[in-house]
């Protein structure tokens, strides 16, 4: 499989304290990818270096071919990388259809494309999504009345208008009802099949990066600890006693 | 299926139709009533030299929206681009070689003035726009005063004795150039706001690194908006000069332009078009019907009436019919970077 994101040596220090030291990772064209670990483990800090949120203190991080390890964020978007946050973060004073504008391909637009209204295209887009993730209803409603699973879905649309190649999601699922769990999980699940759009997945909820995943990366005291098939890091003791502790089981 | 979502029914975010097509009826009224209001016999020179600094208030107010009320970035040294535009039209229509004035005439020395204005923005604006929230503010005042200084030690501005420009007297001519002005500055800002422009930096003041990593080139769209509020302001800057045909660093640099321009702002409502013109109106009316008769209190009466906006009315007159502004408490959160703990709090309750 031909790697779309590539880390290399990431390293990342905060003063005294190292967050990541020397992480390697890659996510394949159309994979799904897990990346878990146990609290303060350097998830968030891995995926803010890889979308250049932060500055990286070593190492290179490539996409598609391109070094963007000293890139901005939107050069990066861009590039065809979205992501979400673990806070979510949203446009509270605009309703969920202007929130999901705002979040279109601005690569290539011009002039002529700035200093223009929406067009109908990404309205028909919006709409489509909002049909997706269940949002429609709340097209017109302002973001910041929305509830946590609602804010989660829309900030899900918004990563996915700018028709990316690969979604870095953080925290997907926590805050949401079980029963919106399984429909966030059928979703990505569907744009990955139709669209190839990969994904690189921090959660807490192992049950759900088993399902989705082909590949999962375990990171502990910022350091990759394993990786491999879901199956298979459930049952590694490392994991295991990284989690749990010694006697305890990742229960799926 | 659904499960959680509600489905109520979608929520105008402005006021309904007829209200605004009666909103756009008293727009086109006033616009109208101001036109035709030199040609009355009882308005005098003096009413109009009035009305004009009134819409010079409306103008600074409008370009201070456009980066405070809109992309979020509160700017508490707006003036400077006021003086810098009044500055360079008196050193250039005040020009003398060895006696004889050689200045230039008004409207090119007006234009290069908002010119060199904006261009000054867009290079300060590149550096401290990098600050946020009160970082930013404060380097903005930090600019406002270092800028008055230079000015008052500098030979070619007449240090602190100033510039005395040639005398002028059509003061209609000024009321109608600068009525034109702000009628286009005004129509401008509904334009942008429509805009993907506009909206964007609507984006950068609600959330700043959301709108970085959804493709949107931050640096560019606040420090492009911040140039023209520059140039803009810098051109009523220069139009000042040219009618009060004296400058001094003290009255082409002074902090209440500033202060004014937040107050019209937040009593009209932030970031929405209309909100600046009925907030500077309404401000500019009480201080010259009100304050004129409460003189040793007039602070204390400002500062009253931005308690009551705060309190009372936080997305200012304006805001109370269109919704599509922000209040005066959601931009000091995003001034004081709160956004994302409280949002967090409320993810975690």
């Amino acid at each position: 499989m031909t790697a779309l994101l590539e880390a290399r040596g990431v390293v990342k220090r905060f003063g005294g304290l190292t967050a990541l030291d020397h992480v390697d990772i890659t996510v394949g064209e159309g994979e799904m990818v897990g990346l878990i670990g146990p609290n303060g483990s350097g998830k968030t800090t891995l995926f803010d270096c890889l979308s250049r949120v932060s500055n990286v203190d070593a190492g290179s991080i490539t996409f598609d071919g391109t070094d963007i390890t000293r890139h901005r964020p939107h050069q990066v978007a861009r590039l065809g990388m979205s992501r979400t946050f673990q806070v979510i973060r949203l446009y509270r004073d605009l309703t969920v259809s202007e929130n999901m504008e705002l979040s279109i391909q601005w690569e290539g637009l011009g002039a002529s494309g700035l200093f223009t209204k929406t067009d109908p295209g990404t309205r028909r887009r919006v709409e489509s999504l909002l049909e997706f993730l269940l949002l429609a209803p709340l097209r017109n409603e302002r973001a910041g009345v929305l509830s946590g699973g609602q804010r989660r879905l829309l900030e899900i649309g918004m990563a996915l208008m700018s028709e990316p190649r690969l979604v870095l999601l953080d925290e997907a699922t926590s805050g949401v009802n079980p029963a919106l769990v399984v429909e966030i999980a059928d979703r990505l699940r569907e744009v990955n099949r139709s669209g190839g759009v990969a994904f690189l997945l921090v959660e807490h909820n192992v049950g759900f990066v088993a399902d989705l995943c082909q590949r999962v990366v375990v990171l502990d005291q910022g350091a990759k600890l394993a990786e491999g098939t879901p199956r298979r890091i459930m049952h590694d003791p490392a994991v295991v006693e990284a989690y749990f502790g010694a006697e305890g089981e990742v229960r799926k | 299926m659904g499960k959680g979502l509600s489905t109520r029914s979608p929520r105008g975010m402005v006021a309904g139709g007829g209200l605004r097509h009666a909103g756009w009826a008293a727009s086109v009224a006033i616009v109208v009533f101001l036109f035709l209001l030199p040609l009355l016999p009882s308005v005098t020179n003096s009413t109009l030299f009035t009305l004009t600094l009134m819409l010079t208030t409306v103008g600074v107010a409008v370009n201070w929206n456009l980066t405070g009320g809109f992309t979020g970035y509160v700017d508490f040294g707006h003036a400077v681009w006021f003086g810098i535009g009044a500055y360079t039209t008196a050193i250039l229509v005040s020009l003398q070689s060895n006696g004889p004035q050689i200045g230039w005439s008004p409207i090119p020395a007006i234009g290069l003035g908002a010119l060199v204005a904006g261009l000054l923005a867009a290079v300060i604006g590149r550096a401290t726009m990098r600050l946020k929230g009160p970082y930013f503010s404060i380097a903005m005042l930090g600019t406002f005063v270092a800028m008055r200084e230079i000015v008052r030690v500098s030979g070619v501005t007449g240090g602190g004795v100033g510039l005395t420009l040639p005398p002028y007297l059509n003061r209609p001519l000024f009321y109608y150039i600068q009525l034109v002005l702000v009628v286009a500055l005004v129509a401008f800002t509904w334009w942008l706001r429509r805009t993907r422009f506009g909206a964007a930096l609507v984006a950068i003041r609600e959330d700043e690194i959301g709108a970085e990593m959804r493709g949107i080139d931050t640096t560019h769209f606040k420090v492009s908006v911040f140039s023209f509020a520059g140039f803009s302001t810098g051109l009523f800057g220069g139009l000042w000069a040219y009618q009060n045909t004296f400058v001094d660093p003290d009255i082409a640099f002074v902090e209440v332009r500033t202060v004014d321009a937040v107050m019209s702002t937040m009593l009209g409502g932030l970031g929405t078009v209309a909100g600046p013109v009925v907030g500077a109106v309404v401000l500019y009316w009480l201080r010259e019907v009100l304050w004129a008769n409460l003189l040793d209190y007039h602070l204390l009466t400002q500062g009253a009436l931005l308690i009551v906006i705060v309190l009372f009315i936080p997305r200012g007159l304006v805001g109370l019919v269109d919704r599509r502004g922000t209040s005066v408490t959601a931009l000091w959160g995003h001034w004081l970077g709160r956004r994302a703990d409280r949002q967090k709090r409320e993810d975690e309750t």
